[in-house]
């Protein structure tokens, strides 16, 4: 297999895998639409968390094109949401607790970094 | 609200292996192939079914090599196993567990990458539209089929969406019955006190956050924390906002960490519980349901509160004094809100 050929297989797979936590959080933004009638804070966060969706889904289909920019961001993405995973999953609430939120919230983001990473960012053709 | 069943436990160190191997598509077909582990949890047309299934990815598995013409059937076959989880779940035969969930979402991955392995040549809009479309329609419309199969038909340890209960014997025995009135008449007797709030706070209580969605307020006490069904010391007490100021309705005894039930000297009669699948939001302390794939609104956590169990002093319809809620006719009865 080429480098190039690789490196486009790499991005293909980490725009598939951020499609896919795109759609998991267009659902769970929709789910908190009705808790908002009597939260008044879920009507905000709701809307925000759509609007990642979407942000999300555009930042896959600009990776797929070969937008540096693009590349930039969904590492920026990716690394916050790890962090707050982390973070989270160190207090005793529960966070983590099971093999479903250990490979939504910890391993999806970090294959998403490493597929990115090994994509090499100069391999990354910049289509500004 | 999603556990792990206990037919399902041996297979999970396998689905947890299967998604460090999925970003390469061969030899995750080839390990999705394992799932043939399951069938001993699975009996009858299941068992058959998840048989044929297996033997499917491997023959699918084998024609990566040795074919051109895998991709098609591939994302059928997915898709097939996709949606014959979901009609499962949905009928009820089957209770969405955290293994089950975690397989789809494999499955998930999979048949994106098989979808994205077309390559796309110059095609008119509404197939450019379908592909673009198709794989984020189908996670919705699997995360949604979870879903209502998992509400429409939850197992015997849910008592509502997002709590569950401890394991119990299902009948309680003359001495259970003895200890839990017991348990109840010394809550009662040391709740006395506490009628009035200020009470309460002067005795080191303080209230929780007051929301919007939520009729009951908690009263906590920290230096309780480390108490064990102790009725002189319990960890909360419970008020209800009446139209006419607050009512002393309950007490809420709490273990000091997650997954750790308490003492149950009712059986069946004092069972704890314990919220799960939460989102939790610290703007206006305010809450929602996770979905099944364990995700939340931005800016909001997911969390599992220790075991708990409520003692309600008040009379709580059929739902009892030991339930996990406040009977929705009581509730309506005190606060007017169902």
């Amino acid at each position: 297999m080429s480098e190039t050929t690789a490196t486009e297989s790499r991005i293909e797979a980490a725009g598939v895998l951020v499609v896919l936590q795109a759609s998991l959080s267009l659902i769970a933004g929709l789910s908190a639409i009705p808790f908002g009638i009597v939260e008044p804070g879920f009507r905000v966060l709701s809307v925000l968390t759509i609007l990642v969706a979407v942000m999300m889904f555009w930042l896959a289909r600009n990776l797929r094109r070969g937008r540096r920019w693009a590349w930039r961001w969904l590492v920026l993405v990716e690394v916050l949401s790890l962090t707050i995973t982390v973070l989270l999953a160190l207090l005793p609430i529960g966070t983590i607790r099971g093999p479903v939120p250990v490979l939504v919230n910890l391993v999806m983001p970090l294959a998403v970094l490493v597929l990115l990473a090994t994509a090499s960012r100069h391999a990354v053709p910049d289509r500004r | 609200m999603y556990d792990i069943a206990t037919d399902h436990a041996p297979a999970l160190s396998a689905a947890i292996l299967l998604l460090a191997f999925s970003l390469v598509f061969v030899r995750l077909l080839r390990f999705l192939a394992g799932r043939e582990a399951l069938v001993p949890g699975h009996e009858g047309i299941t068992g058959l079914l998840f048989i044929i299934d297996g033997l499917g990815f491997i023959a699918l598995a084998l024609g990566v090599s040795t074919t051109t013409w895998w991709r098609r059937p591939a994302a059928l076959w997915l898709s097939a196993t996709i949606v014959a989880y979901l009609v499962w779940v949905m009928a009820g035969w089957e209770a969405p567990d955290q293994v089950g969930i975690a397989c789809k979402l494999i499955e998930l991955v999979a048949l994106g990458l098989v979808m994205r392995l077309k390559n796309p040549a110059r095609t008119a809009w509404p197939r450019r539209l379908w592909r673009a479309t198709a794989f984020p329609l189908l996670v919705s419309l699997t995360t949604i089929g979870i879903w209502i199969g998992g509400l429409a038909h939850p197992d015997a340890l849910h008592a509502h969406a997002g709590a569950v209960l401890q394991p119990v014997a299902s009948v309680a025995t003359p001495e259970e019955r003895v200890a839990a009135a017991r348990l109840l008449a010394d809550t009662k007797a040391s709740l006395a006190r506490y009628q009035d709030p200020a009470a309460a706070v002067a005795a080191g209580y303080k209230p929780g956050p007051v929301s919007d969605a939520d009729p009951l307020l908690h009263f906590q006490n920290q230096a309780n924390i480390g108490a064990v069904l102790d009725p002189d010391r319990p960890q909360a007490l419970v008020y209800a906002r009446t139209p006419v100021g607050l009512k002393l309705v309950g007490a809420m005894y709490q273990m000091p960490r997650v997954g750790q039930w308490g003492p149950d000297p009712g059986g069946p009669l004092t069972q704890w519980h314990q919220h799960e699948g939460i989102c939790f939001s610290p703007l206006g302390f305010e809450f929602s349901f996770e979905t099944p794939f364990w995700t939340c609104p931005v800016g909001s956590g997911s969390i599992t509160t220790p075991p708990m169990l409520h003692v309600w002093i008040i009379d709580n319809g059929k739902s009892g004094p030991f339930a996990a809620e406040l009977d929705k006719a009581a509730r309506h009865q005190l606060t007017g809100r169902s």
